[in-house]
């Protein structure tokens, strides 16, 4: 087929749309609510002339004899006009939001050079008593939600995109209410509490939702002489660093970039991902039973706890490798290194939001007994309770590493490359491949001689899962991981845009 | 032009609605008969097609395509829904049908639905129609009773089942693809066309969706044929139709008139003119979204014609005479639209919402220079970037007043 874009001729394949056929060809038309699985058409900015019409391009595909316009004086002004009213609730917010920088609306609003506040904000965060005032001031209604411990939310930031609506596979998030009272949230705007992915997080355009962490508190025990801050680096971020700070272009760039933030120690996780299979390996060992699930992915677990909890007692009570990573770092390698543990920050760079709910510890001796300790209680989920010793304190995604960096102002031109410190080596640099879907599982039963499942992305797990509730499968390991294609595309990774 | 047709409202008044055997007796439920008993559903689409009758419910698409594309298609399970959402502010036309002959209403889904070939045909009613849902209820009850519908209608092959479906009241759900999202038990929003409802509809099966005072038509085509139906009216969209007259007029009523009737004809003959002591200023053609039509182009045809300056709409006409305040006019305009927005797109959500805004403020008097450049852009906007029609209504009679009534409307401006 063949189409006119911008008065020259391109071949097209037959049922793709106008946006995806400009991509293609190096053409590139500005979007706020599509993403790579989802084009509803809403934020009517990526409009193109065809034959003298607007249209969308996200959702209108191509025909024979289309001539397509991609820059014109109306589609300018249909983008201009479009933007300013999305504008109008932001205009003033950046310099406090935590998007600051890497946000899609304040791009597009540079790109396209809004300049002009034709619009009065109308959304506010709002307490009760202001509510009142609300019916005479045209003020919108502002949900605001920190019940959880992985992602913050406000409709104050959002421009009702719907892509968290779209990406999210447990369809926790919808419209409520209609026209301009319109907001995204939860059903009976209950606090969020889902498997916390994190993909939406991911996806979000602006500030609206955002990584949940109290980033100025790392920054000032990074600054505290008394603390030795630790990082450990997730090997998954390394494919995504670079698009939230392109200056990081490699392995070594990012450790000796972590050193100069505050960072005494970098290590590798890979280190924690040996501890974590060995364990797990231990425990598919000792056990008697089958079917038993890997909890390496927290947001797997969180699903187990919600959705099907007649699982909870197949999932076998081993802890991710970041926690029991930073458990080694604080006994053991304390103890040689003569640090007194209680002044160790042990941060995680992951790829992964839900690493963020706060895990009972596992204390080692219980899976050394004989392996059938299982996941028991309100452990893993985001409201409980810590008790004990708290050994990683924080995780913080790729995102939040870049805000950061981009707060503490890193000259990266000052920065070299640096390696991983001594003391806590990768022995075997295969291990690092368990950031992708099966291969834990893979590892485990290739060493055990036995069968195993695995499942990556919501669809797939529930699948599986009923299967099992019918008892139409029956083997000796089952993985899943919520993300698709594992941690690699976790929900903590930073989004090419 | 013959003044007196009939074809609607014939009924009205004469016969108690309640009673099926009334509307038998005044031959009612002929037409489901000589259907069943002499007519193939490619026939009697012939029969509609020839009749040239068209959509009521304001885009007037012929309704005899609609019905052929859903006829074609092969799948065994296709829908029929007679669209009742009827929520144009000032249209209350599907109401009084259902009111005073809702046993002609059912006939014609009944005939319609079994052209297409639908396994169930669904009522979709306004929520806020409390009454005529009971009326209805009982007719449908009163039709199965006489084996009108059901399981082997009069015992022919067909097989009808028909529901009620109570809509919440919102008016984006009158449009097809959002009434059927409704149904389905999502957001009621319209979805992105092609495919269109007559492919994909409901539950994704072909579905037919005609408005009520269309499907009304369908009992006395089959029954004296189209080419008897296309004498009547407008050469363009034969038949008659239904105006609401509301506003400064002597008898703001529902009346029944060929199409292609003048405006003033309808105002000054069918409404009584204008009430005593105030003076004509202009009319609004189509509900809230419809245009305004000064007093020197009150001679125009009311029609379905693509082409036309003015839209017929849902057939309401709104007379304004000069006492009223135009801000208020406005206001409420905006009001409606911002309440009835779904919200989906940018333009149409945040437009409707900064319009309703300005016009508060031009009630008030407190209007900027800036807020003019923001009528004229948001203006713009909504008539060409939003998702569904609805954002070109928002903007029709806004834009219409800003355009005729500039003087009057920043009177108060500083």
């Amino acid at each position: 087929m063949n189409i006119k874009i911008n008065k020259k001729e391109y071949a097209a394949k037959d049922g793709e749309t106008i946006f995806v056929a400009c991509l293609r060809n190096g053409i590139k038309i500005p979007t706020l609510c599509g993403t790579k699985n989802s084009h509803e058409g809403v934020c009517r900015i990526c409009v193109v002339e065809n034959n003298g019409r607007l249209i969308t391009s996200c959702n209108t595909k191509i025909s024979e004899g289309m001539e397509i316009v991609t820059e014109s004086e109306n589609i300018s002004k249909a983008r201009r006009i479009n933007l300013e009213l999305l504008w109008a609730d932001h205009a003033g917010k950046c310099v406090t939001c935590k998007k600051n920088q890497k946000c899609e609306l304040q791009n597009l609003a540079t790109e396209q050079k809004i300049e002009n506040f034709h619009f009065i904000p109308r959304k506010e965060e709002l307490t009760d008593r202001e509510n009142l005032d609300l019916l005479k001031d045209n003020r919108t209604r502002v949900v605001v939600d920190e019940g959880n411990a992985c992602i913050s939310r406000t409709t104050e930031l959002c421009v009702e995109c719907r892509r968290c609506i779209n990406v999210c596979p447990t369809k926790e998030l919808s419209f409520n209410h209609r026209a301009g009272d319109v907001v995204v949230g939860t059903p009976y705007e209950k606090p969020l509490d889902c498997i916390f992915c994190g993909q939406c997080v991911k996806d979000c355009p602006t500030g609206a939702l955002t990584d949940k962490n109290d980033l100025l508190e790392i920054i000032g025990q990074l600054n505290d002489l008394k603390k030795m801050a630790v990082a450990l680096i997730d090997p998954a971020i390394m494919d995504s660093v670079a698009f939230e700070q392109e200056e990081i272009t490699s392995q070594r760039k990012l450790i000796a970039t972590l050193q100069s933030l505050g960072f005494e120690k970098v290590f590798d996780l890979g280190f924690g991902m040996e501890l974590a299979l060995e364990k797990m390996t231990q425990v598919v060992k000792n056990s008697t039973k089958n079917n038993l699930m890997l909890s390496h992915c927290p947001s797997f677990n969180l699903f187990i706890e919600k959705y099907y909890p007649q699982f909870r007692k197949n999932i076998i009570d081993v802890t991710h490798p970041d926690e029991l990573m930073a458990e080694f770092i604080k006994t053991e390698y304390a103890k040689k290194e003569k640090i007194n543990p209680e002044d160790l920050m042990v941060v995680s760079i992951s790829s992964c939001v839900a690493k963020k709910t706060p895990v009972k510890s596992s204390s080692p001796s219980e899976i050394s007994k004989g392996g059938e300790a299982y996941f028991t209680g309100q452990a893993g989920s985001p409201m409980a309770k810590f008790d004990g010793v708290k050994n990683l304190d924080y995780v913080i995604t790729v995102r939040e590493l870049g805000w950061i960096i981009r707060q503490q102002k890193i000259k990266f031109e000052d920065i070299g490359n640096a390696d991983f410190n001594s003391g806590l080596a990768v022995k075997n640099e295969k291990i690092k491949d368990i950031i992708k879907a099966g291969k834990t599982a893979e590892m485990i039963a290739e060493k055990l001689k036995v069968k195993y499942i695995v499942a990556d992305g919501v669809p797939q797990i529930k699948n599986i899962l009923r299967d099992l509730d019918k008892g139409r499968v029956e083997t000796k390991i089952i993985e899943a991981m919520v993300c698709d294609g594992g941690c690699v595309n976790g929900g903590g990774q930073a989004r090419q845009i | 032009m013959e003044k007196e047709i009939k074809i609607i409202t014939k009924n009205w008044g004469q016969i108690n609605p309640n009673q099926i055997a009334d509307y038998i007796a005044v031959g009612g439920y002929i037409s489901l008969e000589k259907f069943i008993k002499e007519m193939t559903p490619a026939l009697a689409l012939e029969e509609i097609k020839l009749s040239g009758l068209c959509g009521r419910g304001g885009a007037g698409f012929p309704t005899g395509m609609k019905l052929e594309s859903v006829q074609k298609e092969k799948s065994k399970e296709k829908y029929f829904i007679c669209n009742l959402d009827e929520s144009e502010p000032g249209t209350y036309k599907d109401r009084s049908i259902v009111d005073c002959d809702p046993h002609m209403l059912l006939e014609g889904i009944i005939i319609e639905a079994l052209i297409v070939g639908a396994c169930k045909a669904f009522i979709y009613v306004n929520g806020n129609y409390q009454k005529q849902i009971a009326i209805l209820e009982r007719v449908v009850g009163q039709a199965q009773e006489k084996n009108f519908l059901g399981e082997k209608i009069l015992g022919s092959k067909y097989n009808l089942e028909i529901e009620i479906f109570v809509g919440a009241g919102a008016y984006i759900c009158g449009e097809e693809t959002a009434l059927i999202n409704s149904i389905e038990g999502n957001r009621g929003e319209p979805k992105l066309r092609p495919p269109f409802p007559t492919q994909v509809g409901l539950f994704g099966k072909p579905t037919a969706v005609n408005n009520a005072e269309t499907i009304a038509n369908i009992p006395w085509i089959i029954a004296r044929g189209g080419k008897k139906y296309a004498t009547i009216g407008s050469k363009k969209s034969p038949g008659t139709k239904l105006f609401i007259i509301n506003g400064s007029v002597k008898n703001p009523a529902v009346f029944e008139a060929p199409l292609g009737t003048k405006l003033s004809t309808l105002i000054d003959e069918y409404a009584g003119g204008v009430q005593k002591g105030k003076e004509f200023w202009f009319a609004q053609v189509g509900g809230s979204s419809g245009r305004l039509v000064l007093k020197k182009d009150l001679n125009m045809k009311l029609e379905y014609d693509r082409e036309a300056k003015v839209s017929l709409g849902s057939g309401a006409i709104l007379v304004i005479d000069k006492t009223v305040d135009i801000h208020e006019l406005l206001l409420s305009w905006m009001s409606f639209f911002r309440r009835e927005s779904c919200g989906k797109c940018v333009p149409c959500r945040e437009g409707t919402f900064r319009l309703w805004e300005i016009a508060k403020r031009l009630q008030d008097g407190e209007i900027s220079e800036r807020d003019v450049i923001a009528i004229k852009d948001i203006l713009w906007t909504l008539n060409n970037t939003t998702f569904c029609p609805l954002g070109k209504f928002a903007a029709t009679a806004f834009g219409d007043a800003i355009n005729n009534f500039q003087k009057e409307i920043y009177r108060l401006s500083k």
